[in-house]
């Protein structure tokens, strides 16, 4: 029991969970009321739904040891298409399935160059990035297309009870059921094995490139649907898209706890992480700054988010807590 | 004056653990220490400290009757205290010499005196008598090389205490030699050393005195003159073990040809032919760098073969990867724990179970109580020490490691008709080693085949039933364990 307790309050997630509350009442405090005001909260919890799928395609990339830079420009390609089918007078679930299979060829291709040409992540994903972009601009011909569809544009602008909007719960869905692979079955747990030495892990049976496959093709497959339910909310398919949120999810997920060296992290702490980033993001308007600093502080959080994992990195290796 | 070094009531506290527990003892220059001791009793977390690598909870220690308090490893070195540690530490990308002079390249103007690095390195390596190029990438060195260069390291920096932790357990003879004709310099110039082993016999080769710890306590010193192989066991086991190999319960009974290897060929293999029954345990002796590790993973399917033919059970058999092998009852325990081994971030737990995962599905999910079960087995079969399964492997000792990976391979849900054990007792304590001895005949009566690789010649002849010696890649002999000796071995071994 005692040690039970111990493991938690060392454990990343409960860090997490403490920055998320100290932020929260230190802007409480700053914007006089007004974060935890029930109109704020709402549109706090309208902003996390696009993150989350976001976080959830590059987090569990990186806890298989790899990552997707490529994941902004595929979000923009997705919904893209997505608008495009529909205005076409596609039903809006063929429209969909289009979406998400030309996403899926894309992360593919990022597999592909990954595991068989051996390119170096960074480089093959954002190649992917520009590959994916300049694609949904040919289709758009550059400009912005209208997503009129009455069931996806009440998907993305509805809530239940007028409070909890459904791309929120849709969003969390999608979290608890990826929470559950992760943690309970033989595909999560080899995500995280093979994370954490590719090479033991292949030794022991494993299939690591099978791994890699699919995990590409899901985060292009969440970025699609980043994508879409942020276009059914604003009713069109923009040519900046998601361009650049996948350092959002990226940011989300490590500030989550996800370790960018693979092989450790869970779907709660990106929970967290992914609160900590939109509230912050809410609180710097609620307070005033302008959208530069934002864009500014978003930086910066990812880089305490990749110091605060190096630091742990570094106590792990260094055989973890030192007693006192 | 002689230099000297002292523990004053040592204490190191890990959460769930008692590392160490009011360590006392004093030793001098011009003399050897050997600490010994099981698997987790201490003796690398008592260097780690001396090292300044990690911070003890209680006690002091006194270098020339000066209390020290090492923040971190480099303020030990410039204090003339310098470890090697049981796990390699090398930047594999870099050259021997800059490896060797790691964080103390020698400097010219603003940038590295080259010229001065690599001819001090190449000094360094021709005294050691090896033969060695300072400019070549440690990566491209054989395990026990890199070994070498570590040790060359340590000794570069002209220490005044110098602590080996099990440097021989990936080092063949010639090497081992190397380091002793050093160790016994070191001694003249009146170095203290200090020598962490679980090999019996080194420890009568170069100790002069002998402090024995367990579970973290002191638990005796002697002279080596004093000590016997039986006094020290029982000291350090608690109990008596005999005579290890001529108590085995060993398999007599062999049933059909389970593998049979003809004319296996690849880039580190050159035409191996060789036959094992079920209930046989074949051994495969040779120096370091013989192809042994080649060769079964060869068969394993983790290296390409490019000719040759693999029968199972009588069928041909063409696996594209572990994972084939693994289904078709083959289980390859590896011989290099921190890279083919253990995922150390994860559990115990998690990493017993791993070739077994579809095994403990129960529908869509894994049936977390019989993976439970599964790593309690394996922790009260090997007796590994830790509080809980859910300990991250990386913070159990060396042997309790090595320990997770037989656990894992050799776990009752695996259904293994060919179980290959690459130097299975690497950093394993004598009282263990004699467990696994026994186990290895256990799961052969089971009429299951063993391959034992082993660069410890005597256990091969202990334990296997058949022996095959290998040379570059090549099976240059075969021989019965009634007709094995050292002597044929190692001749066969040379070749
Ligand atoms: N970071 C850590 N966290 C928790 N426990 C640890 C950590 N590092 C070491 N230990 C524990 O401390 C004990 C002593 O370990 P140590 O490595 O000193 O053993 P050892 O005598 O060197 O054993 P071996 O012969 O197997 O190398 C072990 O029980 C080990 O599990
Ligand atoms: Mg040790």
């Amino acid at each position: 029991m005692k040690a039970k307790l111990r493991r938690m309050t060392n454990s990343k997630l409960f860090t997490l969970t403490l920055l998320l509350i100290v932020i929260i009442v230190i802007f409480e405090i700053l914007s006089k009321g007004k974060l935890l005001s029930f109109k704020n909260i709402r549109s706090i919890l309208q902003s996390v739904s696009v993150v989350t799928f976001l976080a959830i395609g590059c987090g569990m990339l990186l806890m298989s040891g790899n990552t997707d830079l490529s994941l902004g420009g595929v979000g923009t390609l997705g919904p893209m298409v997505l608008a495009f089918c529909i205005a076409a007078g596609l039903p809006w679930y063929v429209a969909l399935i289009i979406a998400l299979i030309s996403c899926a060829l894309c992360g593919l291709g990022n597999a592909l160059m990954v595991n068989y040409l051996n390119f170096p992540t960074f480089i093959a994903t954002i190649a992917m990035a520009s590959i994916s972009q300049g694609i949904a601009y040919l289709i758009s011909g550059g400009k912005n297309i209208d997503m009129k569809d009455p069931t996806l544009n009440f998907i993305g602008t509805k809530r239940l009870f007028d409070f909890i909007p459904y791309t929120f719960i849709i969003a969390m869905v999608a979290l608890v059921i990826y929470a559950i692979i992760l943690r309970k079955t033989k595909f999560g747990r080899s995500i995280l094995l093979v994370g954490g030495n590719a090479e033991a892990s292949r030794l022991a049976g494993l299939k690591p490139k099978k791994i890699s496959f699919i995990l590409f093709v899901n985060a292009s497959c969440m970025a699609c649907l980043a994508g879409s339910l942020m276009c059914a909310r604003v009713k069109t398919a923009t040519t900046a898209g998601l361009s650049g949120s996948q350092f959002t999810g990226i940011t989300a997920a490590i500030l989550g706890g996800i370790s960018f060296g693979g092989g450790t992290g869970g779907m709660m702490g990106a929970l967290v992480g992914i609160f900590i980033l939109n509230v912050f993001n809410n609180a710097m308007q609620l307070v005033g700054l302008s959208s530069y600093y934002q864009t500014v502080m978003s930086g910066v959080l990812l880089l305490v988010a990749l110091i605060y994992d190096k630091i742990m990195e570094n106590n792990r290796m260094h055989r973890a807590i030192t007693a006192k | 004056m002689a230099h000297s070094l002292e523990f004053k009531n040592i204490g190191k506290l890990y959460p769930g653990v008692k590392a160490l527990d009011d360590i006392s003892f004093r030793t001098e220059g011009g003399k050897v220490l050997a600490l010994m001791g099981e698997n987790g009793a201490g003796k690398s977390t008592l260097l780690k400290i001396l090292a300044g690598d990690i911070k003890q909870s209680e006690g002091i220690y006194l270098l020339d009757g000066k209390e020290q308090d090492f923040k971190n490893p480099h303020e030990a070195i410039l204090a003339g205290v310098s470890v090697i540690y049981q796990e390699r530490q090398m930047i594999p990308a870099l050259s021997v010499a800059e490896n060797i002079y790691a964080g103390f390249l020698p400097k010219k103007g603003g940038g590295i005196d080259r010229k001065t690095l690599y001819a001090n390195a190449q000094k360094i390596i021709d005294k050691f008598g090896l033969h060695m190029d300072a400019h070549t990438k440690v990566a491209r060195l054989s395990v026990a090389y890199q070994q070498m260069v570590e040790i060359m390291k340590a000794y570069s920096r002209n220490p005044t205490v110098i602590c080996f932790d099990e440097p021989t357990a990936s080092l063949s003879d010639a090497e081992i030699s190397a380091l002793f004709r050093i160790i016994s310099e070191l001694k003249e110039e009146g170095k203290i050393i200090l020598y962490v082993s679980h090999r019996m016999a080194e420890i009568f080769q170069v100790a002069d005195s002998i402090v024995v710890l367990k579970d973290g306590k002191y638990v005796t010193s002697m002279d080596v003159a004093d000590a016997s192989e039986e006094k020290l066991i029982r000291a350090m086991v608690g109990r008596d073990i005999g005579d290890t190999y001529a108590n085995l319960k060993r398999n007599d009974k062999y049933g059909d040809v389970v593998l049979e290897v003809k004319n296996l060929n690849n880039a580190k293999v050159h035409d191996v032919s060789l036959t094992i029954r079920r209930g046989e345990v074949v051994g495969l002796a040779g120096l370091v760098g013989a192809g042994r590790t080649e060769l079964v993973r060869a068969i394993f399917a983790a290296d390409k073969v490019t000719s040759g033919e693999i029968i199972l059970d009588g069928q041909p058999v063409h696996f594209k990867s572990p994972h084939d092998a693994i289904k078709a009852g083959i289980a390859l325990c590896p011989e290099d724990r921190k890279e083919q081994g253990l995922v150390l971030f994860r559990s115990i737990r998690e990493n017993t179970t791993m070739p077994v995962l579809s095994e403990l599905k129960k529908g869509a999910f894994l049936d977390k109580k019989k993976e439970k079960e599964i790593a309690q087995e394996a922790i009260e079969k090997y007796d590994i020490r830790t509080d809980t399964m859910e300990k991250l492997t990386t913070q159990l000792s060396g042997g309790n490691q090595q320990k997770v990976i037989l656990g894992r391979w050799t776990n009752s849900l695996m259904k293994t008709k060919l179980l290959i054990l690459d130097e299975p007792t690497k950093g394993i304590d004598v009282g263990t080693k004699a467990e696994i001895y026994q186990m290895v005949c256990d799961i052969a009566s089971q009429g299951i085949g063993v391959i034992f690789i082993s660069s410890e010649t005597p256990e091969v002849i202990g334990v296997a039933d058949t022996i095959y010696v290998m040379h570059n890649g090549r099976i240059t002999g075969q021989l019965k364990r009634e007709e094995a000796t050292e002597e044929k071995i190692l001749a066969l071994a040379m070749d």
